[in-house]
């Protein structure tokens, strides 16, 4: 019987989107304490930073059928506090209710949001982007998972493909803010290079401890998920977006090369959750 | 339907389990709302009954747990001497046929447009019976034929129905089963078949037999058993099939040469003087002429010819000397010996030459004739007789040494194309899918003036009918009682387990009946299935109403003895190992090498087929249960020797193209080191044809298509594996 | 209390499905919930060639990665060591799948629920004595019974046979096999 993956599309759009709102907030914490005066970059940050996160529970429902034909039953997911995923709702609805509480009183621009409240948001956005990994990195079926390198990996392409979102929102709204944060730009490059970095170590480690994590390996560098994982997440979600900011840094802003480059980095975000998801081949057992 | 009901009470004590299922549903059987509503009515009844497997020929016995009407489960039953207590894959599956969504709900009739539209069953019943009148008029009644794959009722049915009508024609799909092992047995032994006493063996080979795919629980409890206490198993097969589980040895013999390797075993028996000369001696004609012809039969000779090391030829002799004469040759069935090759019945007459040089007829160990008990004489009054017909069984003019109690179904196909045969009514026969080439036999069964198909589902066979009658399901009906040879011989019963599902279905008993009553021969049906189940059992001291009590009853009176010297059948009364009627029908007198029609050379393979143990044949791939464990395994994959693949360029899982001399097609390819690199293995069950089979339809490829229309000379088998495919690797 | 276990007996195995659709029948599954899967291995070269047939199911693991991971507590360790399903709390998160390492829990795709073989013989009634796979293995390569009996058939066997189980101490297992 040949072995068909747990999850697929759905859940690595879950992973994806929950890492992207973490990182979304940090962006715009970031923004607004190097940038203050980029108030319409914030908002974007802090606009992406819960809708996606909601959007990513709602797809997390989708995919538990047994729960979405009997919602009450998703009153249970709190019963088990030994389940990383039990910590992942808690962990996300503090997020998501924190960052609804900051988005909400930015949007109402009477008081600034307590920035007690924005550090909650900026602890449980790490948090959100972890527990990802983290879920993934406790199951021992799957070597390409069970490591501690993961959570890692997701936690960068969470902060990378947050800020990717949140410069692509800033580059389409108020284009005129985004320029010149060449600091940012700085930060924003670092990501994709630290990301290979972490990949060539998870893949390689992975590769030399287990047959399956060998054969989840060759499956992404050399079999059915090569072109996924050369095209999709090395070229156009790292190299391409490195190349591009490497470029503005030394000539200058370009804005459609930017916007470019911070959808191949989302298209990459995206292709690295699915991939890992889907190229994980359980332990040997005989 | 005999129902012993268990109370409500003694259920709700009973567990948990069951309660659930009843609250949660009927999944698997049939409407889960019709379930939920029986939990708000009443307390549903629950009931249990005997009857009998439908899923292959074995006919296990086993105990139906019912609600409320519907199939709960199955329990073989322990007494049953098919069973013994264990069901397999098919059997559990199988059930499910009864509320299948494919099954046939009413009478059809192809109209111009060749299209099936529902009709009455009268009105069936008198279009079928103005064409059978009018055939008759024109042709006589020998112009009407029919096809029945064994069952009780089917069988004795459909028999007395052709036979009331004037005609013979009477046939089973043997030709592409047992045809070639009967008929050799008939010219050698005088018997049909016989039974190998493997529990009590030393050794046993078994030449294209495989208990472990082509499952009688009773067969694989003796092989293990066998195996357990030391009797040395020894398997001749191209493909190491399951039953190596409970083997010591895999002889990976070159396909459709295993006559070579009994002659050469006999050789160096007979050369050696280790055969029992006395038994020979007393037993035997024309032991002289066939030793004279076994000279040049020597290992080395076989060698070449089997792919087989004549050290190992000489050292399987040697062990059978040994051992017997607690030793054989098990019977086999369909393949090697049953009807795949030009050598088919051949190679069953050496078969039993071979065991006759053991010695080990009727010995403890060896080769039996177990006992046998049949229903006696019935009062004629109640049962009339019917006639002898005029024209014997057409067919065994072409086909001399052909079984006559089953006839050769493929020279029936040629006398249709001929025009010699021109109304034919099949019962539960998937003919056209899987006895011999679809193509030719759509052809020859396309110019009939009248088919008549009686089934559960749109077999291919169906599609090709100007008639379809609905059929009820085996859970559905009771059937006349089955006996079974055996060290103790026993009877069992089908009976109604379940209620009816669909209403417009009639059983069997009841649809041969109406029919003779519409073709003016309704006289000689003038009973129930019950009244003739009932009779036949009170010839044998028991009645319908005690037989349903237990499900199976022994006749312990006639419990089987080692060692009575048998009665060979034979025209000269003794072992033949010369056969005049063999020589008349031009073979030669004594089992003599016989190449096979067609061999591969270095480039092609011979395509050789097999069972896999969730299906028989073609007729329970719509099994969804069954299907579904297809699919998840792959298993209508074709078996490629792990040399020849490498060679080829081909890896484990590789699409391909399969091409003989008549088709082609593709198909994944399972690389295995479990194949003789001469054949190719494909599983015997797949690609239906039959769009109303919506679980079956177009999975795989179907073993037949490749298949030449051929037909064995003398025995009038199908010869399904004599053919020759060669391989492409698609893409590459 | 008794501690449930099974053991199998590969080298009785002739891969024949039957303890499959048994299972599937007497429990009224779907033809896709698979509570028992197969692994094939062939070993040898042509014509010394062996095959072990290796049926797989819930090992009712004392230390259930299924039952750790699960959110909602649908999953848990019953009377018996039984690991259970409380279809009516299960979300269908899959999770419990993912933590499987030996891929034998399976959706209900009907209900969308996970569920796993139960050790029926627990709840086995009406004519089954024990479970539905037990019972129906043709060759006798299945044994159940209380592994804190050290007179249970199955506490008898594991000793005298040496069974393992599949994967070492991958988990606590409660499947014993014989290879």
């Amino acid at each position: 019987m040949t072995f068909v993956p747990v999850w697929g599309g759905i859940i690595a759009c879950y992973l994806f989107l929950a890492g992207l709102g973490g990182g979304a907030f940090i962006t715009a914490s970031l923004v607004k304490r190097m940038h203050p005066e980029a108030t319409g970059v914030v908002r974007v940050g802090r606009v992406i930073a819960p809708i996606v996160v909601i959007v990513g529970l709602c797809l997390l429902m989708v995919d538990a059928r047994g729960g979405l034909y009997n919602p009450l039953r998703f009153v249970f997911l709190l019963t088990n506090p030994g389940s990383v995923m039990t910590w992942g709702v808690v962990i996300l609805a503090v997020f998501v209710l924190a960052a609804l509480i900051v988005l909400l009183m930015d949007l109402i621009g009477k008081n600034e949001a307590p920035a007690w409240l924005v550090w909650v948001g900026n602890v449980f956005g790490i948090l959100t982007a972890a527990y990802t990994g983290v879920l993934l990195g406790v199951v021992n079926t799957f070597p390409l998972w069970n490591n501690a390198l993961l959570p890692v990996l997701f936690i960068v392409s969470a902060l990378s493909t947050g800020m990717a979102a949140v410069m692509l929102g800033g580059l389409i709204t108020c284009p005129e803010q985004v320029k010149g944060m060449v600091d940012l730009t700085k930060v924003h490059l670092v990501l994709p290079a630290i990301e290979i970095v972490l990949f060539f170590f998870l893949l390689f480690i992975v590769a030399h401890v287990s047959t399956a994590g060998a054969a989840s390996v060759a499956a992404m560098v050399s079999g059915g998920y090569a072109l996924a994982f050369w095209v999709g997440i090395m070229a156009v979600g790292l190299v391409i977006p490195l190349v591009i900011e490497i470029r503005a840094l030394r000539s200058g802003d370009n804005r459609g090369l930017a916007i470019a480059g911070d959808v191949g980095v989302l298209i990459g975000g995206y292709l690295v959750r699915y991939i890992i998801i889907v190229a994980a081949l359980p332990v040997v057992l005989l | 339907m005999s129902e012993k009901a268990i109370t409500r009470r003694s259920f709700l004590a009973g567990s948990a389990g069951v309660a659930t299922l009843v609250a949660g549903g009927f999944v698997g059987f049939g409407s889960w709302k019709q379930a939920k509503a029986a939990e708000k009515t009443e307390q549903p009844v629950l009931a249990t009954a005997h009857s009998m497997c439908n899923a292959c020929s074995s006919k296990c016995g086993f105990t139906a747990y019912t609600i409320d009407g519907k199939l709960r489960k199955l329990i073989g039953d322990a007494e049953n001497p098919m069973c013994k207590g264990k069901l397999c894959a098919r059997g559990y599956g199988y059930s499910q046929i009864a509320y299948s969504k494919d099954r046939l709900t009413d009478p059809l009739r192809k109209n111009e447009r060749g299209e099936f539209e529902a009709v009455s069953w009268d009105q069936a019943y008198s279009e079928i019976a103005e064409k059978v009148a009018s055939i008759i008029g024109s042709d006589g009644p020998q112009a009407i034929a029919a096809v029945q794959d064994p069952r009780p009722s089917g069988k004795y049915y459909t028999t007395r129905f052709v036979n009331a009508l004037g005609s013979a024609n009477v046939y089973t799909h043997a030709a592409a089963c047992d045809l070639s092992r009967a008929s050799g047995f008939l010219q050698t032994i005088g018997a049909s078949t016989y039974s190998s006493d493997i529990v009590n063996s030393k050794m046993t080979m078994f030449i294209g037999r495989n208990y472990a795919d082509a499952i009688r629980p009773s067969s694989v409890a003796q092989l293990q058993q066998a195996h357990e206490s030391g009797a040395r198993i020894v398997i001749v097969d191209p493909r190491c099939n399951n039953t190596i589980a409970f083997a010591d040895e895999w002889v990976p013999i070159n396909p459709g040469t295993d006559l070579a390797l009994i002659l050469s075993m006999a050789h160096v028996l007979v050369a050696k003087g280790l055969y029992d000369q006395e038994y020979v001696k007393a037993n035997g004609v024309g032991f002289d002429d066939w030793a004279a012809k076994l000279v040049s039969y020597t290992p080395t000779w076989a060698e070449r010819i089997t792919g087989i090391s004549a050290g190992i030829i000489e050292r399987l002799a040697l062990e059978f000397a040994e051992a017997a004469p607690a030793a054989s040759i098990e019977q086999g069935w369909r393949a090697a010996i049953g009807s795949a090759y030009r050598n088919s019945g051949e190679t069953a007459r050496a078969v039993c030459l071979f065991n006759t040089l053991l010695g080990c007829w009727n010995q403890k160990g060896g080769a039996l004739f177990t006992s046998t008990v049949n229903s006696g004489a019935l009062d004629e009054g109640r049962f009339p007789k019917v006639p002898k017909p005029a024209v014997p069984l057409l067919g065994l003019d072409d086909y001399p040494l052909a079984n006559p109690a089953t006839g050769s179904v493929l020279q029936a196909a040629k006398l249709a194309k001929d025009g010699a045969i021109k109304g034919m009514f099949f019962y539960q026969s998937n003919m056209a899918a899987g006895y011999a080439n679809p193509a030719y036999l759509a052809e020859a069964l396309g110019s009939l003036d009248l088919m008549v198909v009686i089934d559960v589902q749109m077999s291919e066979t169906a599609m090709l009918a100007d008639y379809v009658l609905p059929d009820t399901s085996y859970l559905e009906r009771t059937e006349i009682p089955e006996f079974i040879d055996g060290m103790v011989p026993a009877v069992a019963l089908r009976d109604q387990v379940i209620d009816k599902v669909l209403p417009n279905t009639r059983p069997v008993d009841q649809i041969y009946g109406e029919l003779a009553e519409a073709c003016g021969v309704g006289e000689y049906f003038p009973f129930t299935v019950e009244e003739l189940a009932d009779a036949q059992l009170r010839t044998v001291g028991l009645s319908l109403e005690s037989l349903r009590e237990v499900g199976t009853s022994f006749f312990a009176d006639k419990a089987y003895a080692y060692g009575a010297v048998p009665i060979w059948n034979t025209p000269t009364g003794k072992i033949q190992f010369t056969s005049d009627a063999c020589v008349k029908a031009g073979l030669t007198a004594t089992p003599e090498w016989l190449a096979p029609s067609v061999m591969p050379g270095s480039d092609d393979f011979r395509l050789i087929g097999g069972k896999q143990p969730i299906h028989s044949h073609t007729q329970t791939t719509n099994i969804e249960d069954l299907m579904q464990i297809t699919k998840d395994y792959d298993l209508t994959r074709v078996w490629m020797n792990a040399d020849r693949a490498a060679q080829m360029g081909i890896s484990d899982g590789d699409t391909v193209q399969i091409s003989s001399s008549v088709h082609s097609g593709t198909v994944r390819v399972k690389v295995t080191e479990r194949l003789n690199p001469t054949a190719l293995w494909i599983p015997s069950h797949y690609g239906c044809s039959s769009p109303e089979q919506h679980t079956a339809y177009g999975v795989g490829l179907r073993q037949m298509d490749f298949v030449p229309f051929h037909i064995e000379p003398a025995y009038g088998s199908a010869m399904t594996e004599e053919v020759i495919v060669t391989v492409k690797k698609v893409g590459a | 209390m008794a501690r449930y276990g099974m053991l199998i007996n590969t080298k009785k195995c002739i891969g024949c499905y039957t303890c499959l659709v048994a299972c599937h029948r007497q429990n009224n599954l779907l033809p896709t919930e698979n509570f028992i899967r197969f692994e094939e291995r062939e070993t040898g070269t042509y014509p010394n060639v062996g095959v072990e047939n290796i049926p797989l199911q819930c090992m009712h693991c004392e230390d259930a990665p299924c039952a750790a991971v699960c959110p909602t507590g649908a999953t848990y360790i019953g009377p018996g060591g039984v690991v259970a399903v409380e279809e009516g709390r299960c979300i269908g998160c899959k999770y419990c799948m993912a933590a499987c390492p030996y891929q034998v829990r399976v959706v209900n795709e009907s209900t969308g629920t996970v569920d796993k073989c139960r050790f029926c013989t627990v709840t086995a009634t009406d004519g089954t004595k024990t479970c539905s796979c037990v019972e129906a293995c043709l060759t006798g390569a299945r044994t159940f019974g209380d592994l804190d009996d050290p007179e249970s058939d199955v506490s008898k066997a594991i000793v005298e046979l040496n069974a393992k189980p599949i994967a070492g101490d991958l988990t606590k297992a409660k499947i014993f096999y014989v290879r």
